[in-house]
């Protein structure tokens, strides 16, 4: 039996075949809005899984006899991204729309009102704002700390010298760090009484130092901390971009008398610029969602509070989970600007040449 | 003066010696070419005269300046790079700009020039495309054009043609050896292909495993090959190299025995004074004439696989003990497999090589 | 203008910059660098051989050893290796006698969740990237932001949904859980970053071993795979160091039985009432280090091979 490509008709809707998606997910969503209102919920979760995973094997079902190698290949990942993450996102957005708190029983749908009380309301609104203006003054200094230090970081060992190996393990232990530990040791270093950084700075000025207890000083610890852990990450793709630069193109460089600063625009910089972009991107989602180093270092204290340790205490200490829901899509909504500006202009470079 | 001279230049990687004592000078407008099998150290010697290998001991004199310690870029150079160093973020125009930039020349001057050239080697449609666009023979040409834009002290070319097709590298060794001929510096090619070498080269270096065999004009080092390595590497087909016992000279004749054949050569003078012994007889194929009776002074060998090459015809026979022997006859001369040639080698072309490989020569 | 060579060209700066390799002058410079950067990790590392009184110091004891006189006594301490059994076994209660604390068990699910969450990640997202990169789909770009979304949501509010799920489905506390959330988790990173690297690389050696005849399945196989051991060896090192150390999803998820260093970690040292027991948390750290610090050395080849794209080898 010979397939051709496209030979197949895509079947119509009511003909029943393990290749017809359209009918899957027809099938699949009346049996998973009917299980999810009648039945239990143990239940009907592992019904919905089913039916998910009916429409995921039509689609590969679909895309093998069709040679949609793209979706074969594909299907098997957001299967998973699907159940583990789209669902609960959607879960939670959903929520979004409804007063709940997760030590209450009663559940109310009250429209687009959270996010209208988290954006306006005179109580909650001004601290949110806040703690969105503290996270991008952290966005902002957190990753180009991590993208310069880390740039650096990666030049100085771009090239092949005896022992590189061995010193590069050593800029990359901080990131194999947990944050649990590196954080508590941290409030050590910048401890007033027992702390090193207290220690060497009263020797040297006689004052009583304590870095903490500004906010300036306060942003600078967790910044500090921040880049110190994070910047042997973008080290390591920037690095891994300037290691695929042919060596045969220094050289012709070097024939041409190229000068260091064209050199690099010209011929490394274009080698990296993808790496980096990829490490600008994920450092920013990141910096978005710090909370841990915060909550170690000053428990949001000096006006160090941010919007993902702000969240927490909205959604498990306060219990508001639907408030917290709408916060951080408000957050998701700003994150997708940003993340979306920065793709757009890596594209456009791109093709501007 | 845009010259080259190397003195005793010496590569080793740890042990691994790459290129011993090598001597060579390279006047102005001459075009030397490196010639070798791969591995022999000829792209090692290049890139030691460029600075791109720092040379373990001898010197490389360039523009009648020692330059061992100084970097490329203060050498003023210009070379083509077996896979062409094009840069892939810049468009073919800005490509062959770039030696321009160190020139400090003004934006108007830079286009002129990079024009000039881009119309010497037929680039001008694709000056604004990017090096991943173009065709194989259009990079190779940018890569030339990136190396004449400037005014250089000299060029080097490592395998320049390696990765074009039979007929591009053809019409491109006619292009080269054209711009190369109106820039009257001092030029090293490196190759390994020996077409390349005689057509296109005024001398030619002949390298063994780091060392350099011999030096000469094509015309040298193909009738006067100075040993058996040259000999063997030079001309297609190969030329016949034959183990001999030498067991006299007589009357401009050697007598020597091969495979239980006694044999009287006409040789070169120089014979006479070498000892009986062991020798190497090299004989090129066409340098054979095909006699009608066996003599003392002819070669028997019976004919066993004939391969029409159009207007000659290459024959491999052999001898009765087995040594392959291959003749290159005119088209005319019918010979049959299975027939037994009286073979009587020409005097100029048949050499005598003693038995430490070197030719025995006036 | 013949100057010679400068003393940096001497002691193995090439002003040739990128060409050629770098000598030890370059070491002795990035040694400088690495070890004032790798301090507070040395720190960290010192603590746990300290004797527990001398952990809060002052001033703070900065070395084992004196390094022949050249650190002064009163900054040296005395090391030992106390701090590393009561990892495993300590006094809880006072007066008690000494009891066993779970953390051979801790060390062991954190090495087979990370592992396998990592490897299932890396195997799905690969398939995909490759899907992504080579047979792009309609609004191939839109499916790989929404992708890159799951990663933008701090994981508190994600966290919740998938509590009442696992609850619901009896998957909290278990390995499977924990595990398919690490997974999805790596997946986003996992399919920007292997996308990346399958861009890059020419596509007309694929054509060519297609042409030959090389199924599809070969053709990824064997000619796109060993092209990108750099990336797969770099997205396994990420992906470990941010699951090996994951607390949110762990403290929320796991179970007695299926609980991770960084969770026990967190809880040991805070327990007591006592404050930070310093010199247990640098023991459990140290240890915690070693193995990721050794996955990464030995992978580190690979990372630095780097991928020389475009370029046919001789």
């Amino acid at each position: 039996m010979s397939l051709t490509q496209s030979a197949r008709p895509t079947p119509t809707l009511f003909n029943v075949s393990a290749d017809n998606w359209r009918l899957a997910i027809v099938v699949a969503l009346v049996v998973s809005i009917i299980a999810g209102i009648v039945l239990p919920a143990a239940v009907s979760f592992w019904l919905i899984g089913a039916m998910v995973a009916l429409v995921a094997a039509s689609f590969v079902v679909n895309a093998y006899r069709r040679r949609y190698y793209g979706g074969l290949l594909v299907a098997p990942a957001i299967a998973v991204l699907f159940v583990m993450n789209i669902f609960p996102l959607l879960w939670s957005l959903g929520l979004s729309f409804f007063a709940y708190q997760s030590n209450q029983q009663s559940i109310r749908f009250v429209g687009l009102n959270n996010y209208i009380k988290v954006l306006t309301n005179e109580i909650a609104a001004p601290d949110n704002w806040h703690a969105l203006s503290n996270t991008a003054l952290f966005v902002v200094l957190t990753v180009s700390a991590q993208m310069i230090v880390g740039f650096l970081l990666a030049m100085l060992f771009a090239k092949q010298f005896p022992l590189r190996k061995y010193l590069l393990i050593l800029v990359l232990t901080p990131m194999m760090l947990s944050v649990v530990a590196s954080g508590v040791f941290f409030t050590y270093y910048y401890d007033p009484t027992f702390g090193i950084l207290s220690y060497v700075v009263n020797d040297a000025t006689d004052g009583q130092f304590i870095l903490m207890s500004s906010k300036a000083g306060a942003v600078a610890g967790i910044v500090f901390a921040d880049a110190w852990m994070w910047s042997p990450f973008v080290m390591l793709l920037v690095l891994a971009g300037l290691v695929s630069v042919p060596k045969y193109l220094y050289e012709a460089a070097a024939i041409d008398r190229v000068s260091a600063w064209r050199r690099f625009w010209s011929i490394t910089f274009p080698y990296i610029r993808g790496l980096l972009m990829l490490a600008l991107l994920f450092r920013t989602i990141e910096a978005f969602k710090l909370a841990d180093l915060v909550i170690l270092l000053t428990k949001g204290g000096n006006d160090t509070m941010t919007i993902s340790y702000h969240l927490i205490r909205i959604a498990n200490e306060q219990n508001k989970t639907s408030e917290g829901a709408a916060l951080s899509y408000v957050m998701l909504f700003m994150v997708i600007v940003l993340t979306n500006l920065y793709l757009y202009l890596a594209n456009r470079r791109n093709k501007g040449g | 003066m845009s010259t080259i001279e190397i003195r005793k230049l010496t590569k080793k990687f740890g042990d691994f010696v790459a290129v011993r004592d090598a001597d060579l000078s390279v006047a102005a407008g001459e075009v030397v070419c490196l010639l070798g099998p791969s591995g022999c150290g000829k792209t090692t010697t290049l890139r030691m005269i460029a600075g791109l290998e720092r040379a373990t001991a001898g010197d490389v004199v360039i523009a009648g300046q020692r330059m061992n310690d100084l970097s490329p870029e203060k050498r003023n150079i210009a070379m083509v790079f077996q896979f062409y160093a094009l840069y892939p973020a810049l468009t073919v125009g800005q490509n062959i700009a770039m030696p321009l930039h160190y020139e400090k020349v003004g934006k108007a001057e830079m286009e002129t020039r990079v024009n000039k050239v881009a119309d010497i080697l037929h680039l001008r449609e694709v000056l604004d495309r990017l090096p991943g666009q173009i065709s194989e023979g259009e990079k190779q040409r940018i890569a030339v054009a990136r190396a004449i834009v400037r005014d250089p002290n000299c060029f080097l070319f490592d395998e320049p043609l390696s990765r074009l097709d039979v007929e591009l590298r053809h019409s491109m060794r006619g292009q080269i050896k054209g711009v190369l001929s109106n820039l009257s510096k001092a030029t090293v090619i490196v190759t390994h292909d020996q077409l390349e070498a005689l057509t296109m080269a005024d001398r030619i270096a002949i390298m063994r495993d780091g060392l350099i065999e011999q030096v000469g004009s094509p015309h040298e080092v193909f009738a006067k090959p100075a040993n058996v390595f040259v000999a063997s590497f030079i001309g297609t087909p190969q030329m016949n190299l034959i183990e001999a016992q030498f067991k006299g000279y007589n009357n401009g004749k050697a007598k020597v025995v091969f495979d239980q054949q006694d044999v009287d050569l006409s040789v070169d003078p120089a014979v006479a004074n070498l000892a009986p012994g062991k020798v190497t007889v090299g004989v090129r194929p066409r340098a054979f004439t095909v006699v009608s009776q066996d003599t003392q002074d002819t070669i028997e060998a019976l004919a066993e696989l004939i391969e029409p090459m159009g207007a000659e015809t290459l024959i491999h026979a052999r001898t009765n003990t087995g040594s392959d022997i291959r003749v290159v006859v005119a088209r005319h001369n019918r010979v049959k497999t299975g027939e037994v040639l009286h073979l009587i080698p020409d005097r100029a072309q048949t050499h005598v090589f003693a038995e430490d490989g070197r030719a025995v020569r006036a | 203008m013949a100057s010679g060579v400068s003393f940096w060209e001497r002691i193995g700066f090439r002003s040739g910059g990128g060409v050629g390799d770098a000598g030890w002058g370059r070491t002795l410079g990035v040694a400088i660098v690495s070890l004032i950067y790798f301090l507070p990790v040395l720190f960290i590392i010192f603590t746990a051989f300290k004797p527990q009184e001398l952990a809060l110091s002052v001033p703070p004891t900065l070395s084992p050893t004196s390094f022949f006189g050249l650190i002064p006594d009163q900054f040296v301490f005395s090391p030992t290796l106390e701090n590393f059994g009561s990892v495993f076994s300590r006094v809880m209660t006072a007066g008690g006698a000494p009891e066993a604390t779970g953390f051979d068990r801790f060390f062991f699910n954190s090495i087979v969740i990370a592992t396998v969450s990592v490897l299932l990640a890396l195997v799905l997202g690969t398939l995909a990237s490759y899907g992504f990169s080579r047979y792009p789909l309609k609004g191939n770009d839109t499916y790989l932001f929404i992708i890159l979304t799951t990663r933008m949501l701090p994981a508190i509010v994600v966290v919740i949904p998938i509590i009442l799920m696992f609850r619901a489905v009896g998957l909290a506390g278990s390995y499977t859980g924990i595990i398919l959330l690490y997974t999805a988790f790596n997946l986003a990173f996992t399919i920007w970053m292997m996308k990346s690297f399958f861009d890059e690389l020419s596509t007309d050696v694929e054509d060519a071993a297609r042409i030959d005849g090389s199924s599809e399945t070969k053709v990824f196989l064997k000619i796109c795979l060993p092209q990108v051991v750099a990336g797969l060896a770099a997205t396994f090192v990420f992906g470990l160091i941010l699951t090996w150390n994951e607390f949110l999803f762990a403290l929320l998820l796991t179970g007695p039985d299926t609980r991770t260093v960084p969770v026990a970690m967190n809880q040991a040292v805070a327990s007591g009432g006592r404050g930070t027991d310093w010199t247990l948390l640098a023991a459990i750290e140290t240890l915690f280090l070693i193995p990721v610090f050794l996955v990464t050395f030995f992978l580190q080849d690979h990372l630095l091979r780097g991928v020389t794209f475009g370029t046919v080898k001789k």
